[in-house]
């Protein structure tokens, strides 16, 4: 993975419970001022499970888990479509991080930096079954949403959503699961696909504005002309 | 003090607007249909993504890591302990790695010497002759067969014409002695270094001498 490791151009933080939505769903990046006790806090624990990493405890992994392990998940089966792989990405992820937390030197929060493997074994991942269906020479895309999802779910909306995910541009993509859906922040997705901050809030902008175009119905005449 | 905003400010504020702009769409909408209807879109995305979002737990799946942490840290300490023992060389003074290196040769250069010395010699085949030894053999089985040619000339006139069939006998042992001698001969031209080859010969040409010094004992009876 030739990303591990590298410097990152910001210094975001990142929570280990996703942006909290309140009853506004946009935007939430504007903070009022004043110091944000709870950012310090992240930084700090993310700090110290960097370094209890770093020292080969796997209870700091265990730790990383427990915060994390449901999230990248999540992140993972909507990166590659099934939850098989997303398992193995997860925990290939892991392995890099206890292969490589050597070369972590800090310039970035360690959980942008283990996002970022995340998501870079999740493109290789995509990558090789490509490969390999190409091998095989199937001829149908395989439907990425099919598995089962959590009660209260949604089926058709969920498949729909998948299928115009699919047609969207793989950053368009990412930025939309990242932010929409895990809710990070847009610093930290700035962090993780090595974009900057506003480029990040107008691939989501670009991401929205062609999912509703898949997704809803044709709008009138005097709606459309905005 | 609230902020005015009008439907061409709508775009701009769905992609980055702050909480402040948010609240006076809003506002705005509330009074024009499409800014509404745009709004209520855009966030019924958010809305729908969590349909996306799956946090349940597998109780199997921590473990399964776990296990393979496990396994890649015991390789990786492997690994290190031979790249310690490895690094601990260069992290000696230059006299140490000098006494060092002298030691190991000096320890190679005994090791040589003493496997050099101890090494099992080669078992010599007794059945081939040396240069010279094959020399003097055939100089002196030279020397043999023309002092046994000189009794064969002295016995001719009797084996040429047997008075007795006792001579007969003899004439017809030394042509077959003769025929052997040949062969042996051919035997040994081809494989000079051949000692077996060498005492067999010797011991046709004493038959020989034998059989020639009966005949001339038969002659003076």
């Amino acid at each position: 993975m030739g990303t591990m490791g590298l410097a990152l151009p910001w210094r975001a933080r990142i929570s280990s419970v996703p942006r909290e939505r309140g009853t506004r769903v946009e935007p939430s990046e504007h903070f009022a001022g004043g110091p944000n006790l709870a950012a310090v806090d992240a930084q700090g624990e993310d700090a110290a499970l960097a370094a209890a990493c770093r020292s080969g405890d796997l209870r700091a992994y265990e730790r990383l888990y427990a915060l994390h392990g449901a999230r990248m998940k999540n992140l993972a089966r909507n990166l590659v479509g099934n939850p098989v792989d997303a398992e193995d990405a997860v925990q290939e992820t892991f392995l890099k991080v206890h292969r490589s937390i050597a070369s972590f030197r800090g310039q970035s929060s360690f959980i942008t930096w283990t996002y970022r493997i995340l998501i870079n074994t999740c493109y290789d991942a995509r990558r090789s079954r490509r490969r390999k269906k190409e091998v095989a020479n199937e001829d149908s895309e395989e439907s990425p949403g099919l598995e089962p999802r959590a009660p209260g779910a949604h089926p058709a909306l969920r498949m729909a959503l998948e299928r115009a995910l699919a047609k969207l541009t793989q950053h368009q993509r990412d930025v939309f699961l990242l932010y929409e859906v895990e809710g990070f922040r847009h610093a930290e997705i700035a962090g993780m696909l090595e974009m900057t901050e506003t480029a990040s809030k107008n691939t989501l902008f670009q991401a929205k504005k062609n999912l509703r175009q898949m997704l809803e119905p044709p709008r009138t005449s005097a709606a459309g002309s905005r | 003090m609230t902020m005015n905003v009008t439907c061409s400010d709508r775009e701009r504020i769905f992609e980055d607007g702050t909480p402040a702009e948010w609240a006076a769409l809003e506002a705005h909408a509330t009074s024009c249909p499409l800014c509404a209807q745009e709004v209520r879109g855009w966030k019924s995305l958010s809305v729908a993504a969590k349909q996306l979002r799956d946090y349940s737990d597998s109780p199997s799946f921590w473990p399964r890591i776990e296990r393979a942490l496990a396994e890649q840290a015991g390789r990786k300490a492997q690994s290190t302990g031979l790249r310690r023992w490895l690094l601990f060389f260069p992290s000696l003074s230059i006299r140490w790695q000098t006494a060092l290196a002298v030691t190991f040769v000096l320890i190679l250069t005994m090791s040589a010497g003493w496997v050099y010395f101890q090494r099992p010699v080669e078992p010599r085949d007794p059945s081939l002759l040396k240069s010279s030894a094959l020399k003097e053999v055939e100089s002196a089985e030279t020397a043999y067969e023309r002092a046994i040619d000189k009794l064969a000339a002295e016995a001719k006139p009797q084996l040429d014409n047997p008075a007795t069939p006792l001579l007969a006998n003899y004439h017809e042992k030394l042509l077959v002695l003769n025929s052997a001698i040949a062969d042996l001969r051919a035997q040994a031209g081809m494989n000079p270094s051949n000692a077996q080859l060498r005492y067999q010969l010797l011991a046709m040409y004493r038959e020989k001498q034998h059989t020639l010094e009966e005949v001339l004992e038969a002659r003076q009876r």
